[in-house]
This record gives structure tokens, C-alpha cells and sequence, in this order.
């Protein structure tokens, strides 16, 4: 598919209203010999993996003896699609994704209008909030499992010591909570990411737009609501999609936190049990196919979607 | 871009119209090329067809042998390469980490071998992995070695290198488990029961465990199973897990976690986090492996903490479950006669005594536990001999990583009160079966 949009001359753009004559023919013939040796290098390190890939997923490779496979069609996919485990690493992998990533807009979008502000040390400021997204997320998983250690961790310390709820609490050990610690990981990681997006599409919007709703009586809240919202909806839709694809595939938070106890297990960690640890190359490969089909629909629907945004927003400024 | 401008001069010459085509079958030959490069097609080779491993070989090696495995943290490795080079004075051994972690060296591991690479002569081997790589023909077949060392090894011990009647690795050394109490709150343990009814008796009193959904719960389990006379798997590698043993078992370690002689944490525990929630003083009892004794000695509890084989199941034996680590040589190795002489250094009486002197590393000759300088340096070797010697493999399959997953995913469920005891018996059983039939 990726290919097809690629090929010159078939985007809708550059399609002619009058007969295609001789040199347009010619012309095209050259676009096509001077993109063919990217095409051939994509193709090589992009389609020829995924092909791989799929070859595999139709395949079963034994565990028993070496050398030995058999072709099996879609069973892999069947096996995958009609087994308990992967509908709940399905539905917990969206639920992680949902969760932590309505979080690190809001939280994300409040931030930036924070950084955006003219204050002193501000430029200090904004590389200080970037620090979580710098730490490598297996790090601050280890981080994070510390604090809400049972007994002895931080969190569990501060609650039980101030009388709150939640302090002799297994954390990692229960259903609910087990979730709510990854998300927080998460959320604490990859804020900043989105703030900076979205401070991104802030910086864009002129002072005149500002200027024009102050002269003409409008409140803060109504010049957020009616002007900042929607012209920084592109940049939120960005900071959504990188988001939710990241988050669909999360694999290190869970893998390090709880090994998908209670709940946790995405649909990454489920592949790679598959794949490394049990070394079952058929099956394994059929459940990263099955995670990248999953996450690449989500991902179309939202280019869909922030296409249109972006187009109305284009509309508008004119 | 505007593709309906005028042409330039140049592009008035066009291209002729196979070319399209030309570059298109181009491209696929490309990627037919690494498709097949990747696929390897080597005709089906097992353990059947692996070639064995002379003991006399050793004995005239020369040239370099390189050993790889997990990174060294003790140091055990890369002494005993310099220690071999030193003694031997024709051959050299060099120590290569692969992973830093024993899920990294594996995959490491299975990569090289996998790919045929001769980069490593020996690997060190985690004892589950002995019938996986053996299936595979990955292994050196290493029968004959093992019969030629066998007086000097614990036979527990060898039984962990051993798949479909042959001897795939020689064990370098081993691990047990090991009960740490604290000697002024409660008694040694002698069973089970009795070490679980004391540590309900006081808050102070608790046990900790490995509870965590992981490998070391599947060895936290079997330790108590063998005990209670249980198993996995028959002689005959027959699913022999829906037994009352394993009923009883689960209902114990479930009610200890109600009645709390268990705290409810070990959900969350491996072995560093029951170390240190240990080490805090609010605990009677842990479970955990030898390395621990060390980093006890240096905490406040250094006087007051006792350690004990693990114990017997009332009315059973006491067992456990082996851990350890074997030397295999490559099935590509192109030095297996050096392999073979360090093996034979490797395993030797004295340099046993070394393994636990200065590496505090379980040996696997028998008398190295009764030698005075030992026992200077590892005051505990009586107790861990016990537990080494009463320690059991894990079940012996190829398919070992899925049946441990079944072992300790279901268990997980019982304890966190997710599944009850029978449903959890039934899945494990349906699980271990469907992982025995896998292609």
C-alpha cells in the first residue's frame, strides 16, 4: 500500500484533466528511474521484513526438531484470534492506551500554556520538564516499582504515614492498581513529549488573532475555548497519534512492573513470550502481524480524522 | 512539484519501456535473495544426529577457547578462564558476556547457534536450557565425558544435563534454595506447616517468598511440591500434574497468604525485593538462593540470622529444585578437544573449592563442602549440600519456557485469588499438554 501511494503520477494531485501526451509519458518514465533506487532501498528495509514477516505468521516452525517446518495457512491467526489470552491483552492494551494517553493531553496542554508564558527562566524550565522523556523507560519502570513497593516504598510510605487510603495496598499485586501504576509511568514519561508538541502549535498562533478577541471583549476562558483550542487542534491530533501508537505497543512498563500479571499484559509482550521465550516463530510472528494491523487501522482512522481537521483549520485562515 | 511543465531537453529521451519491468524484477530477485538467506533451509537435525565429545581429547589440546555467557558478575568466569590458562600452559580461554541478564544470554545464545557461528567453543548453559539447545543439535553430545567425570560429580547435579539418555553439558556449578530465619523470633524450620505456622503466630514472624509472576515462582512451587511427593512429569514425560499433591499444595501457599503467614507483597517479589523487604527486620522466614548469606553478614541482622535446607513437607522428604549453571561446547566449535580440557579443569576437586572459596558458588564435587578453608569461607555448606543433594531438575522438555509459564501463571492466579485451586489444576494440566504437543 505504502508503495502504491508512492509511485508518481497516480496521486490525485497530478492527475491530468487532458489526454496524456507523449511527453508526460516521458516524463513520468524519468520520475520513476530517479525515485527507483529509493523505492528499491525501501522496499528492502521496509516491505521485505513485513513480507518476512507474514511468511513466518503462515508458517509453524518446530520447537522439537531443528529444521523442521510446515506451512499452515492462517491457523496462526486463527489459533491467535479465537484464544482468551490475546482478546485480553487486546482490550487491556486499549484501555492502557486510552487511559494514559487522554491523560498526557490534558496534562500535556496545560503545560505547554504554562511554558508558553513570559517568565523568567523559562528556558531553563522547558529543558528541566523534558528530563522524564530523556530517562529510558526500563529505568523509570525500575523507578517507579521501587516507589510503590510494598512496606518500604516512597508512595506506600507517604500514604500509610498520612492516613490515606491506598497505603497498605499491594500495588503491583492487584487488579486496578496494577494498571494505574503503569499508566502513571507512563503519563510521568511521555507528558513532556506532548507538551512540547503541542507548545509547538502555540507558538503559531499570531498575537493579532489574541490582539483582535481582547478589542473585542472576550474573556480568557472564551479566548481559550474559541481561539487557542481549536487553531492547537492540529498540534494535539500529532501529539495523539504519536502517542497512541507508541502507547499500543507498549511492551517495557508492563514487561518490567508485573511480567502482565493482573491485567497487564499488551499485546507486544504477548508476541515476544511467543517469539523468544518460547521460540514458537509461527505463532509469535502471527501476533506482531495481528499488533501492527491493530495499530496501523488506529493510526488511519486518526490521519483521517486530523486530515479533515487540518484542512478546516487551513479553510478557515483563509 | 508540476508535472505538466515543459520537459527539459534531457528527459526528451525516453527511456525504452521494458525498463520498468526490469526494475521491478530486479527488485524482487533482490528480495528473493535475502528472503532465502534468511530462511537457511538446512535439512531436519536433532539431538540424534549430534556428534560426541572425545575425553581424550583434552589431554593434547592446544589453541584458543572461547567460552560466552551471561555477564560475570561474581567474577566465576573469567578466574576460572585465567586460572585454566595458567595451569594448562597450552591452551588460552578467554570469557565473552553475552546479555546482561540470563534472558539476554539466552537469546544471545540461541542466536549464535542458530546462525552455525563458530565464535563460541563454550557456552555456560542455565540447567533449564540443557533440553532445548540438545533437541535443537545444537550441542556437542557429551556422554562419554560426563561417564569418564562422574565420581567427582553430585548426581543431582548431572541429571540436569541430561535429555533422552544422553548427557549434554557437564555441570560447573550449582544452586539451591535455602531458608534465612531469624534465630531470635523463630525456630528452624523442619517442615512446611511448621515453618508456615510460625510465621503466623507474630507480625514480626512473616515469610517471604518469590511470588511474583515469573520463573521463580514455578521454582518457589516445585520446591514445596517435590516435597509433598508431587510432580510435573512422570519417568516417561507423561502430564502428571492433576494430582492431590498439587491441590494440596496450592491451597497451602494460598491459605498462607489469607492467614498471613505469608505477607500479601511476595505477589510483587523476585529475589532481590524479598531480599531487601528481609533485611528491613519485619520478617521471620525468606526463602531465597545462597548468594544471599553474603549480603546478610553485612546488614544489622548479620548475628541473629540462621540458615537452614529447605524443609520437608509433613509426612515427606525434603527436596527443591536444582538451579546452577553447565558447561556445553558447541555443536560448531572449532577447538572441542580445548573445550573438552577446560571442562576437565573446570570440574576437578580443587578447583571445586575454589568455586565456593572465592566465588561463594555452590560446588558440584561433593567434597568440597567438608573441606575446612571451605567451610571457613562458607560456614552454611552443610546445609546447602543437604539442599543440593535432595534438590530435583525441573521438568525436562524442550518445550520447557511454555510448561514453566503454565506452572507459574496458573499458581500466580490461585494466589491472587483470581482462580481457585481446581480450575487452576485443570488449566496447568490442559496447558502443559498442549505445550508437549507442540510441533
Amino acid at each position: 500500500m505504502a508503495l502504491k501511494t508512492l509511485l508518481p503520477g497516480r496521486s490525485p494531485s497530478v492527475a491530468p484533466a487532458r489526454p496524456v501526451s507523449g511527453r508526460d509519458r516521458a516524463e513520468r518514465k524519468l520520475a520513476f528511474r530517479m525515485t527507483a533506487p529509493s523505492l528499491v532501498i525501501m522496499a528492502l528495509v521496509a516491505a521485505v521484513p513485513i513480507g518476512y514477516a507474514i511468511w513466518l505468521s503462515l508458517n509453524q516452525y518446530s520447537v522439537r526438531t531443528a529444521g523442521l517446518s510446515r506451512f499452515v495457512g492462517l491457523d496462526n491467526y486463527v489459533a491467535a484470534l479465537t484464544s482468551n489470552e490475546w482478546w485480553a491483552a487486546f482490550g487491556q492494551t486499549f484501555l492502557f492506551a486510552g487511559l494514559s494517553v487522554s491523560l498526557e493531553l490534558i496534562l500535556g496542554t496545560a503545560m505547554a500554556l504554562l511554558l508558553n508564558l513570559a517568565f523568567k527562566g523559562r528556558a531553563v524550565l522547558r529543558t528541566v520538564v523534558l528530563l522524564p522523556y530523556a530517562i529510558i523507560t526500563v529505568v523509570s519502570a525500575i523507578t517507579w516499582q521501587t516507589m510503590f513497593q510494598p512496606n518500604m516504598g516512597l508512595v506506600t510510605n507517604v500514604l500509610s504515614t498520612l492516613g490515606l487510603p491506598g497505603g497498605d495496598v499491594v500495588w503491583l499485586g492487584e487488579h486496578g492498581y496494577a494498571m494505574a501504576v503503569i499508566v502513571m509511568a507512563d503519563v510521568w514519561k511521555t507528558t513532556p513529549f506532548a507538551a512540547l508538541i503541542i507548545l509547538a502549535g502555540l507558538q503559531v498562533i499570531s498575537a493579532e488573532t489574541y490582539e483582535a478577541a481582547e478589542l473585542d471583549g472576550a474573556s480568557k476562558w472564551q479566548t481559550f475555548v474559541n481561539i487557542t483550542l481549536p487553531l492547537l487542534r492540529p498540534a494535539i491530533v500529532l501529539a495523539a497519534i504519536f502517542r497512541t501508537m507508541d502507547a499500543l505497543r507498549v511492551f517495557d512498563l508492563p514487561f518490567v512492573l508485573t511480567r502482565g500479571a493482573n491485567g497487564t499484559e499488551s499485546m507486544s509482550m504477548l508476541a515476544y513470550t511467543q517469539l523468544r521465550e518460547n521460540r514458537l516463530v509461527g505463532e509469535g510472528s502471527a501476533l506482531s502481524i495481528l499488533t501492527f494491523l491493530t495499530v496501523m487501522v488506529v493510526s488511519v482512522i486518526y490521519v483521517r480524522f486530523a486530515g479533515g481537521n487540518i484542512r478546516d483549520v487551513a479553510k478557515e485562515e483563509q | 512539484m508540476d508535472l505538466n511543465r515543459p520537459a527539459l531537453p534531457l528527459q526528451t529521451r525516453a527511456a525504452p519501456p521494458r525498463n520498468r519491468k526490469a526494475l521491478a524484477s530486479a527488485a524482487i530477485a533482490a528480495a528473493a535473495l535475502v528472503l532465502s538467506a534468511c530462511g537457511g533451509g538446512a535439512a531436519p537435525q536433532g539431538a540424534e544426529q549430534a556428534a560426541a565429545a572425545d575425553p581424550a581429547s583434552g589431554a593434547n589440546a592446544s589453541g584458543a577457547v572461547n567460552i560466552c555467557g551471561v555477564k560475570d558478575a561474581s567474577g566465576i568466569y573469567k578466574g576460572t578462564a585465567e586460572a585454566f590458562t595458567k595451569a594448562n600452559g597450552k591452551v588460552t580461554a578467554k570469557y565473552t558476556e553475552i546479555g546482561a541478564t540470563t534472558d539476554e544470554a539466552r537469546t544471545q545464545i540461541v542466536q549464535r547457534l542458530e546462525g552455525k557461528s563458530t565464535e563460541c567453543d563454550l557456552f555456560v548453559t542455565d540447567v533449564i536450557w540443557t533440553s532445548e539447545f540438545a533437541s535443537q543439535g545444537w550441542l556437542l553430545d557429551q556422554t562419554k565425558l560426563v561417564e569418564a567425570n562422574k565420581d567427582r560429580l553430585i548426581p543431582s547435579t548431572v541429571e540436569t544435563t541430561k535429555y533422552q539418555d544422553k548427557y549434554w553439558g557437564s555441570p560447573f556449578f550449582t544452586n539451591a534454595g535455602l531458608i534465612y530465619y531469624q534465630k531470635d523470633k523463630v525456630a528452624k524450620p523442619e517442615s512446611w506447616q511448621q515453618l508456615y505456622a510460625e510465621a503466623a503466630k507474630a507480625p514480626g514472624n512473616g515469610y517471604v517468598y518469590q511470588g511474583k509472576q515469573y520463573e521463580g515462582l514455578t521454582v518457589n512451587f516445585l520446591e514445596m511440591l517435590y516435597s509433598a511427593g508431587g510432580e510435573v512429569l512422570n519417568e516417561q514425560g507423561d502430564v502428571t500434574v492433576d494430582s492431590q499433591e498439587t491441590r494440596d499444595v496450592l491451597n497451602f501457599m494460598s491459605d498462607g497468604l489469607k492467614n498471613g503467614s505469608a505477607d500479601r507483597a511476595v505477589l510483587t517479589y523476585n529475589e532481590d525485593p524479598a531480599r531487601l523487604a528481609y533485611e528491613s527486620g519485619d520478617f521471620g522466614y525468606q526463602r531465597n538462593w545462597p548468594h544471599v548469606y553474603r549480603l546478610l553478614n553485612a546488614t544489622p541482622l548479620a548475628s541473629s540470622f540462621g540458615v537452614a535446607p529447605l524443609p520437608a513437607w509433613e509426612g515427606g522428604k525434603a527436596s527443591g529444585v536444582l538451579g546452577g549453571w553447565n558447561l556445553a561446547i558447541s555443536a560448531h566449535s572449532t577447538n572441542q578437544a580445548g573445550a573438552v580440557a577446560f571442562i576437565d579443569f573446570a570440574t576437578t576437586p580443587d578447583w571445586q573449592k575454589h568455586v565456593a572459596m572465592d566465588y561463594s558458588q555452590a560446588p558440584v564435587n561433593e567434597a568440597a563442602y567438608s573441606d575446612a578453608a571451605v567451610l571457613e569461607k562458607m560456614p552454611f555448606a552443610t546445609e546447602l549440600l543437604a539442599s543440593v543433594k535432595g534438590a530435583k531438575p525441573r521438568p525436562i522438555s524442550p518445550v520447557y519456557p511454555q510448561i514453566s509459564q503454565a506452572i507459574y501463571k496458573n499458581v500466580y492466579a490461585v494466589l491472587s485469588g483470581t482462580a481457585s485451586t481446581e480450575e487452576a489444576v485443570q488449566r496447568m494440566a490442559e496447558e502443559i499438554t498442549a505445550a508437549k504437543a507442540s510441533f
